[in-house]
Formats: structure tokens, sequence, C-alpha cells
């Protein structure tokens, strides 16, 4: 009698798995690496695909609303315009470090805040199930009613090998799902000259930290825009982590974090 | 109606209207007021403003403002869906930017209406626990000064009074909805005062801003009085459940933060 789970460790089932590189450099992690076969999916407020730093390989995106008369989120599928530019801001930092990567725009942020949670936890689903292997992250709730529902999503991105990137919030209470320990929680740094640009926290909840410090990013319009927050920090690292994918599809996610880790500018 | 209902309902229309006040943090405007011209000297910035969320038209009302354009932008309706004050209240993320003017769409209708055409903003989100209230932002702060590197933070601070005043504010201005709402469900169902009285209490609750979650109250308020009707062990019982919920729930906000 074997308890539930334990069957896939009989002697004759046990799989074998990619080995982890004991220690990675960024040689090993990004070297050729482009992005190439990888899907972002960016859950913001839009992407402009025709934004000079945007334009490449993209993927079917979708729009996800709150109905009010149902009650309910409606996503309609397919292109849509970004609402403020903050989604191509985050797309065209994507882009700058995986050109290769195909971006998919899953649209949340739109003319009213009703419903704004199942809204975003829905997008978040939408991505999920979309096929992404990296999803990036600017947004998160406080709202202690979401916690159930957002650690739900974030364990079954954990689980399906789908790494959650996310800004961290800027308010002195837990937000979600920016904090729980399976995304990947990103806080600005200042701006550097190295691309890879990487800092690890000693400390969580944050666990990186990246460019966001008055960046220069792509805006409505086909403009550029200098602006600071931690969204584009976590865009960064989306882009890394594209990166670092396409080259070993294999890792799990637990495993970006610590290939991440190693190759971060303060590693010793 | 009878005559005796007519006087009793006058006077809890009347205690329900003197309630809100009654009981309002007293200045909570003036207390907004000196928070705006406070941080924009502090951060020496050229115009500071608080903009709140009206959840009825999805807009976002300029309530109190200091310093370049104040009196303009006082009042002015923006919609939700434009603009960086529309984007900080969307994601709940602080955002600055350093070159405003380059997108011709961004903040130009404030810059319009008001006179002053900003280079820079940093928007932080007014956040209660529970929902983005409004949107605090400053326009072209002092860069150069000490301490400017921690400026989110900083706003971030201001923006958390802020909330703590609108919230209080609010709390008052809908306890006179609450007690029209206990009555009306305390009294007979089906009785005409029920009906004034709920009517009254629909009313209340209709006055605009950040309305949702005192809704809330007023049904459960109502609850409670269907329960009471159906007798004290029925009560005690819904008692005991809420007892349970509230520990649950101060069990998982007391969870360790950042």
């Amino acid at each position: 009698m074997r308890p539930a789970w334990s069957d896939a460790f009989l002697p004759d089932a046990v799989e074998l798995v990619a080995g982890i590189n004991a220690a990675p450099t960024r040689e090993w992690a990004f070297a050729g690496a482009s992005g190439r076969g990888v899907r972002v999916a960016i859950v913001d407020s839009g992407v402009d695909k025709t934004h000079p730093a945007v334009v490449g390989s993209f993927a079917a995106g979708a729009s996800l609303t709150w109905d009010r008369d149902l009650e309910a989120v409606t996503t309609e599928d397919g292109d849509h315009p970004d609402l403020f530019g903050h989604g191509t801001a985050c797309a065209g930092i994507v882009r700058a470090l995986a050109p290769d990567c195909e971006i998919s725009s899953v649209r949340v942020l739109g003319s009213n805040l009703t419903g704004k949670g199942q809204v975003f936890a829905a997008g978040l689903r939408w991505a999920l199930d979309s096929g992404a292997r990296v999803i990036n992250l600017s947004l998160s709730t406080g709202r202690p009613d979401f916690f159930g529902l957002f650690h739900e999503v974030a364990d079954e991105a954990h689980h399906a090998g789908v790494v959650l990137v996310c800004a961290m919030n800027n308010v002195p209470s837990p937000t979600y799902p920016s904090q729980y320990a399976s995304v990947i929680s990103v806080a600005a740094s200042d701006p550097s000259d190295d691309e890879i640009a990487l800092l690890c926290a000693a400390r969580p909840p944050a666990d990186f930290g990246a460019p966001g410090l008055d960046v220069e990013v792509a805006w409505l319009g086909g403009t550029t825009m200098k602006m600071t927050g931690n969204s584009f920090a976590a865009a960064h690292v989306s882009g890394l982590v594209a990166r670092i994918l396409s080259k070993h599809p294999h890792l799990r996610p637990y495993e970006v974090k610590s290939v991440l880790r190693a190759v971060a500018t303060n590693a010793r | 109606m009878p005559s005796s209902a007519d006087s009793l309902l006058g006077e809890l229309s009347a205690l329900a209207a003197a309630l809100g006040p009654a009981f309002a943090p007293t200045g909570s405007e003036e207390l907004l007021g000196a928070l705006t011209e406070t941080a924009r000297q502090l951060f020496g910035a050229a115009a500071c403003s608080i903009a709140l969320v009206d959840e009825a038209t999805d807009e976002l009302v300029y309530t109190t403002a200091a310093g370049a354009g104040a009196a303009d932008i006082t009042g002015m309706r923006l919609p939700l869906s434009a603009g960086v004050a529309g984007f900080v209240v969307q994601s709940g993320q602080p955002v600055a930017v350093s070159d405003l003017q380059r997108d011709p769409r961004f903040a130009r209708d404030v810059a319009e209406a008001t006179g002053y055409l900003p280079t820079a903003i940093l928007a932080v989100p007014v956040m209660s626990p529970r929902s983005v209230l409004g949107v605090l932002s400053l326009l072209d702060r002092d860069p150069t000064r000490p301490g400017a590197e921690r400026d989110i933070e900083t706003a971030s601070l201001f923006a958390s009074q802020a909330a703590l005043a609108i919230e209080g504010a609010a709390a008052a201005r809908y306890l006179g909805a609450v007690l029209l709402g206990q009555l009306s469900e305390a009294a007979t169902a089906g009785s005409d005062l029920a009906d004034v009285l709920r009517t009254a209490a629909a009313a209340e609750t209709a006055t605009p801003a950040a309305g949702a979650p005192n809704r809330d109250l007023v049904a459960v308020a109502a609850l409670l009085g269907d329960l009471n009707r159906h007798g004290p062990r029925e009560l005690r019982l819904a008692l005991l459940i809420l007892h349970e919920v509230l520990t649950y729930v101060d069990g998982r906000s007391s969870r360790p933060g950042p």
C-alpha cells in the first residue's frame, strides 16, 4: 500500500529531470538567448504593437472588463488599444531584453474600478491558460477577500511552470499576489549601464531590484517618457526570465529564481 | 400614515440627518486642505491635489488642491480611463513622470483647464485597506532638495493620512443611513413606515463618493433586523457566527506584513 502521490517515486516510475547547474553564470544563463519560443503575457492596460520599441512577435491577447448588468467578468479575445500607455511601456522593456519573445497583451485596466479584483484575477487566469511561460504583473490588490483567489491562481501558475513576475506595491500592508512566496517580486533600483542590472534583495518580501527609476519607456502614440515605478522594474525581470527560459526551457519557477539570484550584480 | 408615525418619521429623519455631522470628525476638509499645502511646500512642488473616485460615474473628482491652478482644478471631473491619475487609481501603483509634455494626451486636459502645464508629476494612490479612494498628485516637485529620492514613499505617507481623513468623514456621513436602514427592517415588514424608512435609507446611501462598503453595512444591519424577528435564539446564533467571522478576519489581518 502506498499513500497518495507516492506512485511517482516507485523505483521504475521515477523520471529523469534536468539537473541544476550548481553555479549558473551570466554566460550560462543568457549567452545567445533572445527569448525565442517564450511567450510573455503583459497583464496591464493593453499594448501598442506598432510602437517602434515593441514591434516584433505577438500572440493573441484578450481584454477583460466587468459587466455591471451581468455582475461578471466578460472576456473579449483579440486586439485592443493601450488605454494608458503603461502596458506598452512594460512590453517595450521586455522586448529590449528578449527581442524574439512572443508578447501577448491581457488588458485588465479599463474605465472603471467596479469588479477590478475579479477582472484582474480572471486576466491572470486567462494569461495562465493561454500558454504564457512568463506573466508580467504590475498590479496587485490589498483587499483581503482576494487573498485566497490570487493564491490559488499563483499556486496553479507555479505548478504549471509559469513564472509570475510582480511589481511590489508601495503600501505598508500586504498586497496580493506580489508578496506570495511563489512569485518573483520586484522593486525599482537605480539606472545601470549593466544590461542585466539585477540586484538580489537580502530580505523578503521583495526578491529583486531592477531599473525602475527615471527610465526611458515606450508610451502612447509612438512616444517615449521618462518614468519611475516598480512596474518598470518588474518588466525588466520579465525580460530576463524570458531570455533564461528560451535557453533553459526546463527550469521550474523556483529554479529561475535561483538563477536570477546567482547572476545578480550583488551576488557573491 | 397615522400622524403619530408621521411625526416619528420626521424626528427620525432629523436625527439621521444630524448624526453624520454630529459624529463627523471636525474640519476634515480643512485637514485635507492643510495636508495638500503642507505636501506642496515640503516637496517644493508647484501644486498638490487630491482627487477622489466617484464610482457612480467612473470619474475622478478633484476635491482639494493647493498651489498653481488650485482654484480651477477643484471640482474638476476626469474619466478614470485617462491620464496619470486614472492609471494610478486603476493599478494602485504610484507613478512618477519626469517629462510629462512628451505625451500630448497625458494630463493635457488638466493643464488646459488650470493654465499650468506641468513638466513632472508624482501620483500616489490614496488607499484604504479595502479599496483605492483616490489619488494624490504633486506637480513639478523640486528634485534637487535633500531626501527627494524617497519622494514616492513620503508622498504615500501623506496619501495614507488623507485616506484616514476621507474614510472618517465618509463613515460619519453614512451613520444616518445605517440608523434608518436598521429601523426600517426592525419595523413590521410591509408597513408604510418600513417602506418610507427604507426609501429614506436608500436616498442617504445614494449620496456621492465611496459608498460601497457602507451600503454593505446597511445590508448587514437589515439582515440583523430580519433575524431579530425570527427570535432571540436565531439572533444569538447570528451573533456567534459574526464573532467567528471577526476572529477569523482579525487573525488574517494580523498576518505579519513587510
